[in-house]
């Protein structure tokens, strides 16, 4: 049975590489007792996968990970695999998931970031100004070298929020192109700040951004959950 | 307070090194316990960095005795690396322990283990990191007692100022008895507990013994300062290794480490006797867990960790008394669990394919053999008693099964070793891919023969032999890698320099203190990694202490002067070790020890009833 779950990533854990994850939930399972299917082929390996790699540094209280059991899973099998979850993974949510839907990872269209400031007014009209602009090109390292991309595109929303001093970014990430946070921020002036939160992760359906959780899902179909809340491009 | 240090370490220091799962903590199974309500915290300082230290299986025995006791409490301290050393410095943090960020001068005991000379003037740097006075008599009474254990307590002179007390021989029979002590005498004076803890079998106080030397400065041993203390200090053995405690619950490290799997100890011991080894000397005698005991172990440490992978360990694991059993039957449980098992320490002679195929059922990269010396007349200097068919058919059987890769070790530089031995390697290695050939190996073949240069240790039948001289180690390095040739053939050979540095701390002794000393002044740390190792800073230390690295090294002891570790007894009788040393000279081979009791002198250490292989009575 394949499903995905919904997970935090808290302190002390935002230090993990994803790979270091990984590892971490491939033992847990096997703490759990809970059948992974393997790949078939000459390197068998755990037929397991995560929405998005998060950024190393950074927390998040919506990672995703899609995972394939060799049986029924229950609420019971869940908690049970949340009991020998180290100190910072939190799993909120969980939902089974047909065979033949797409991997988590090459649906995922969006993420939601949170940072706090020291001064709203100080950084609002950064903001207005920003999103006035219809390009904003930045520097990206590859391994193939520098690469000049635009971001605004991938810029959905910015909003600073008085009430609570932080910083709400909305952008769009995954195969189709994306933002990161910290690229944001430093077009921002902002690049110092170091406790940057995802607080959502969001599947692109047609011109819709809805939570994993939330999309409806039939055989190889993903499509909008018109009862639950989602955005439209 | 004690929070405060959490606090700042999580918010200033940690995210800014470069790896910060060195120093987390916080891992699956690693235990917090509250230091107000423990009557004994101790921290266990690896000298070395978290991915070294955290693969080695004392560490985890160790944590597993004392934390397994409610009142006592044991964390875990590793070398930080040299970003995360600035960092420290910088803020002037002094070094914590990974469960509860505590200083390691706010513990009871700080014990580090002691597993090779090149890690020694690390050791002096996590004391200076921690705040704590480097020798034993410049620490108050507030201070921790700073206690080493591992192989290098069997000569620990070279340490001797460093250290309040060390352990020799077996933890698990030592440790609880030291803790208890201390435990009681919490409110004894410093040297009162030393007085006590001089006491326990397996325990050595240097500031309790002195180098007794004759009006000319010859040294004529280390004795007590006062009568009633034991002449000798004897080794602390378990007897029943079946019975031990044995940690199912390993740390689950989150960042890789260099060997990151279970790790299951078959037994302890040898049987074989190397006259090189030391672990063969100072672990005897052989004990082994029944099949029965470590397939329960195995289930239950599967089940804690969620590990995908099991090592087999001991010195030489396929000497269990019943491997192919235990293979098979654990091979069968593990499976059904989804994990890999593997058996990374095979001797020639007990090699079978059956055997390997059952334990690497995945990867076919690599399998490594220890020939150690390339003639049958050097193999039989060195008592391995095994023979060139042995390996040929070894190498045979692994082919057949399919493995295109096999390493070979030697080592460099063993008492009465000839150019036709070192060309013997060649030979040996050209008569693998003969084998290879004809058997029909198709594809690439690939043998390495990675060489060692040979450090005599203290406690072996070579205790007495100096090491050849650099100039020696490269002429025959050169003169092997011209010999090895040979296509398929890959060589790997050992920098000479820190072979020369290990020999000459491995048989030193107190003349040695202010050596090591000065070279951590001078910056010497994690020397066992090349990039960190400053050949010039520690002959600065020898040379400015009147002593020459190469001369340490090489220097040869008579049978008849007292050496520095005389008074340190491993079990192995002295007698014993000289006869070895003549039957070496000789070319002649002493048996395995299951076979017949050889009369070591081991028996003396073991009670009635757990005598096991030493049945000899009469000691040779």
């Amino acid at each position: 049975m394949r499903i995905w779950i919904k997970f935090t990533k808290e302190q002390p854990l935002r230090f993990l590489s994803h790979l270091d994850l990984m590892r971490l939930w491939q033992r847990a399972i096997r703490r759990a007792r809970l059948p992974v299917v393997y790949s078939q082929g000459f390197n068998p390996h755990p037929k397991m996968s995560f929405a998005a790699a998060l950024p190393v540094g950074v927390t998040s209280e919506a990672e995703y990970l899609d995972v394939h059991f060799d049986k029924e899973i229950t609420d019971v099998d869940i908690n049970s695999l949340q009991s020998v979850l180290p100190n910072g993974l939190t799993i909120y949510g969980w939902r089974p998931v047909p065979t033949g839907t797409a991997a988590l990872m090459a649906l995922v269209g969006a993420h939601k970031w949170q940072t706090s400031l020291e001064s709203v007014s100080a950084v609002q009209g950064r903001i207005e100004q920003l999103l006035q602009d219809t390009e904003l090109w930045v520097e990206r390292q590859s391994k193939k070298g520098v690469k000049v991309v635009n971001l605004r595109p991938y810029i959905y929303q910015l909003k600073a929020a008085a009430a609570t001093n932080s910083l709400e970014m909305f952008l769009a990430s995954g195969s189709a192109g994306g933002a990161k946070p910290r690229e944001v921020l430093a077009l921002l002036e902002l690049q110092s700040h170091s406790d940057v939160r995802c607080t959502e992760t969001f599947l692109k359906v047609n011109d819709f951004l809805q939570s994993p959780l939330a999309v409806f899902l039939e055989e190889k179909e993903v499509s909008v959950n018109a009862k639950e809340d989602y955005y439209q491009l | 307070m004690k929070k405060d240090y959490q606090q700042y370490f999580w918010q200033h220091i940690l995210p800014r090194t470069e790896k910060p799962t060195r120093y987390l903590g916080n891992e699956v199974n690693a235990i917090v316990k509250d230091h107000q309500q423990a009557a004994m915290r101790v921290v266990l300082a690896f000298p070395d960095l978290y991915e070294i230290g955290m693969s080695h299986l004392g560490l985890k025995i160790l944590y597993h005795i004392i934390n397994q006791e409610e009142h006592w409490l044991a964390e875990r301290v590793f070398m930080p690396a040299p970003d995360a050393e600035e960092l420290l410095r910088e803020a002037s943090f002094p070094l914590c322990s990974l469960e509860t960020v505590t200083p390691l001068a706010d513990f009871d005991l700080v014990g580090f283990t002691l597993q090779y000379e090149l890690s020694y003037a690390t050791i002096l740097q996590m004391l200076t990191l921690a705040n704590i006075p480097l020798t034993a008599a410049d620490r108050g009474e507030q201070a921790p007692l700073v206690v080493g254990g591992g192989p290098g307590a069997f000569n620990p002179e070279p340490l001797a100022d460093f250290f309040d007390f060390f352990l020799l021989g077996d933890a698990e029979e030592a440790l609880p008895q030291i803790l208890t002590l201390l435990t009681e005498n919490k409110a004894a004076p410093r040297s009162e507990k030393l007085r006590l803890l001089a006491m326990i079998t397996g325990v050595y106080v240097p500031s309790l013994y002195q180098e007794k030397r004759s009006t000319s400065g010859e040294y004529l041993g280390t004795v007590p300062i006062t009568e009633d203390l034991p002449t000798r200090v004897q080794r602390a053995v378990v007897a029943n290794l079946d019975q031990a405690p044995y940690p199912t619950e390993f740390i689950v490290p989150y960042g890789g480490i260099v060997h990151d799997r279970l790790v299951l100890e078959l037994f302890r011991g040898c049987t074989r006797g190397c006259r090189f080894c030391q672990a063969g000397i100072i672990y005897r005698p052989v004990r082994e867990r029944k099949v029965e005991t470590l397939k329960e172990l195995a289930r239950q440490m599967v089940h804690a960790t969620g590990y995908e992978e099991m090592a087999l360990s001991s010195l030489s694991s396929g000497d269990y008394s019943a491997i192919e059993q235990l293979v098979r039957e654990l091979g069968i449980d593990l499976a059904q669990a989804g994990v890999s098992l593997s058996l990374p320490s095979l001797r020639l002679d007990s090699f079978s394919s059956d055997l390997a195929e059952q334990v690497q059922r995945v990867r076919k990269s690599g399998l490594t053999f220890a020939p150690e010396a390339g003639t049958q007349r050097l193999r039989d200097v060195i008592n391995k008693n095994i023979t060139e068919e042995d390996l040929l058919q070894a190498v045979q059987e692994a082919f057949a099964a399919g493995w295109t890769g096999v390493k070979l070790y030697f080592m460099l530089g063993l008492p009465t070793e000839t150019d036709e031995d070192l060309l013997g390697i060649a030979e040996l290695a050209r008569k693998v891919v003969n084998v290879y050939k004809n058997s029909g190996g198709r594809g690439r073949l690939r043998v390495t023969v990675s060489t060692a240069v040979f450090v005599p240790k203290a406690h072996t039948p070579f205790q007495w032999v100096g090491q050849i001289s650099q100039q020696e180690m490269l002429r025959r390095q050169a003169l092997l890698k011209q010999a090895l040739r040979i296509p398929g053939v890959h060589f790997q050979y050992h920098d000479a320099q820190t072979s020369m540095l290990e020999a000459a701390i491995a048989r030193g002794g107190r003349e040695l203190v202010p050596v090591i000393s000065r070279a951590a002044d001078l910056g010497c740390k994690l020397d066992g990694w090349d990039e960190h190792f400053s050949y010039e800073h520690w002959e600065q230390a020898f040379r400015e202490n009147g002593l020459e690295v190469a001369n340490c090294a090489q220097k040869d002891y008579t049978e008849q002067e007292p050496l520095p570790w005389d008074h340190l007894e491993a079990g192995v009788s002295k007698r014993y070790l000289r006869r070895e040393y003549q039957h070496a000279l000789a070319g002649e081979v002493t048996g395995d020890c299951r076979e017949g009791c050889l009369g070591c002198g081991m028996t003396l250490l073991l009670p009635e009833e757990e005598k096991g292989v030493c049945t000899r009575a009469d000691l040779d």
